[in-house]
């Protein structure tokens, strides 16, 4: 509901776009899939799943994605290389967009970067992610990649909220030699996209609201969360019935998407049935909300494709 | 900040433990804690558990930071905990197993990283030193790291129990450290909503030109 004085750059990765003006572009949705606990996966040390299981939840949200605007992004996360390697074949199979590569581990991550590159995948592959974790090693990985595109996570244990996210990013702040931004163009990377890493809601989940807003003026880059880890997180929420634990998911997307966000981690991708349509509302609602200030939505918007 | 209270009789204040989290309490006057790291053993075991729980908590840790904080602060408020049993998988990446084991045998650096942890992003943002060094003090560590059955984990717990004396000081509790008040300066509006209204997105603050 606002226009930003700073220029808000728009990276293109592989032919999806992320940032711009609120209300310019569709915000890009990243569905996870073999996430830790994800039922389709049979084995995630050795990476066997359900195959069937995993074509329906890619095309459904390829499927969303085409109906309401929004492009999509498949988050793909592997506990192995083994396991990554396993994902990928799949991924070339059913899936024709950017993928981020992500893991809990630095080493299965920094592998991934070096497949992605040998098998030609760099210009498709987000890295998730460059942040206070990222050692020499992996480092190095990613600077001899052909990946040009990353999530730098801007959680800063050292200094909580909004202005030690910033730091962390600029300059690296009280535990950092370097700023998270310079570090990713040393690395190569192109085109950086901000998470500011939710954390529980009762330890400063809703500074990410107000972060996405102060960081897009500040940096002008495309910024976006993981809002739902907030609401997955949520020992009141975990009890009560699905359809109730939907709402809030759809709600917190929302409510990340007015306060300017680009893009969402929206966790699991079987959420894709209410997230798209949530996120296409959001959408709408703030590109009318900003017709007025000049800001004109491109022809795949959801406000140009579904009212 | 720490509340030192004058009249804790039982060891733990009610309500017993002070921070929410994944977890079961068992009972409150036992010696022994539980953390199953990234095992859900007992926390969604439901009608499969055990006949006997006799550890005061059990509960999962994932994270090597705000989790860390949780058990910290939960064993430090009842001084009948004198064993943490650590037990489960780890959580890869995470290692707060790892990170638990060196927070007691290290502490934290001027920074808040805890000296020696292997895990992503070992940081203790809410405990103030105070609190670290009575955990050290309190507790001892029992490393069980990558045990998932529950019923050796229940003939821990007996046996650690046996050896339990409530700590002799009273329950650290930790309370959440109030944000400074700042005064709040205008700047040059960077974020506008139009007609004439603009915001300082450092201030948050909206405000009307001219």
């Amino acid at each position: 509901m606002f226009r930003f004085k700073n220029r808000q750059s728009i990276v293109n990765v592989a032919g999806v776009k992320f940032g711009g003006q609120p209300g310019e572009l569709a915000t890009v949705l990243c569905g996870t899939i073999f996430y830790q606990g994800h039922r389709i996966v049979e084995n995630e040390e050795i990476g066997l799943f359900d195959h069937a299981a995993a074509e329906r939840l890619v095309a459904r949200q390829a499927e969303l994605s085409e109906d309401t605007g929004c492009p999509a992004v498949l988050h793909i996360y592997a506990r192995t290389h083994q396991a990554f390697l396993r994902y990928l074949d799949f991924a070339e199979e059913v899936w024709g967009g950017p993928f981020i590569i992500d893991s809990a581990d630095s080493d299965t991550r920094a592998r991934a970067a070096s497949t992605v590159s040998e098998l030609g995948y760099g210009d498709r592959a987000i890295y998730n992610s460059i942040s206070l974790a990222t050692g020499e090693a992996e480092a190095q990985a990613v600077s001899e990649s052909e990946i040009d595109s990353a999530i730098l996570l801007a959680y800063n244990p050292g200094e909580p909220g909004v202005e030690g996210a910033l730091r962390i990013l600029e300059t690296g702040g009280s535990v950092l030699e370097k700023g998270l931004i310079p570090l990713a163009r040393e690395l190569g990377i192109v085109n950086l996209l901000i998470d500011p890493g939710v954390v529980p809601m009762g330890s400063g989940a809703g500074a990410s609201l107000r972060f996405s807003v102060v960081a897009k003026a500040r940096l002008g880059l495309p910024v976006g969360s993981g809002i739902h880890n907030a609401v997955s997180a949520w020992p009141w929420l975990c009890k009560k019935e699905i359809g109730i634990r939907k709402c809030c998911d759809a709600a917190a997307a929302a409510m990340q998407l007015l306060s300017a966000g680009d893009y969402l981690l929206y966790g699991p991708i079987e959420n894709s049935d209410f997230i798209f349509p949530a996120a296409a509302l959001a959408d709408i609602l703030v590109a009318e909300a900003v017709r007025d200030l000049d800001i004109h939505p491109g022809e795949g918007h959801p406000l140009n494709r579904l009212v | 900040m720490t509340q030192e209270g004058s009249n804790f009789k039982r060891g733990y204040e009610d309500p017993w433990p002070p921070v929410r989290g994944d977890y079961l309490v068992g009972n409150p006057n036992a010696g022994v804690a539980v953390a199953t790291l990234a095992s859900p053993l007992f926390v969604r075991a439901g009608s499969d558990l055990p006949p006997y729980m006799g550890a005061a908590i059990y509960g999962q840790c994932k994270t090597e930071n705000l989790g860390v904080e949780k058990i910290v602060a939960n064993v430090i408020s009842n001084i009948n905990i004198r064993y943490l049993i650590i037990s489960g998988v780890e959580s890869k990446g995470h290692l707060p197993g790892n990170t638990l084991l060196a927070l007691h045998r290290n502490g934290i650096d001027e920074q808040g990283r805890i000296i020696g942890s292997k895990g992503a992003i070992p940081f203790i943002q809410n405990l103030q030193p105070d609190a670290i060094r009575r955990f050290q003090r309190q507790v001892e560590l029992i490393d069980c790291i990558g045990l998932e059955d529950m019923e050796e984990i229940e003939r821990l717990v007996s046996r650690y129990n046996l050896l339990a004396e409530p700590y002799p000081e009273e329950p650290f509790l930790v309370v959440r450290r109030k944000a400074v008040l700042q005064e709040i300066l205008m700047g040059e509006g960077d974020l506008f909503f139009g007609a004439n209204v603009f915001m300082d997105t450092r201030a948050w603050q909206i405000a009307i030109t001219g």
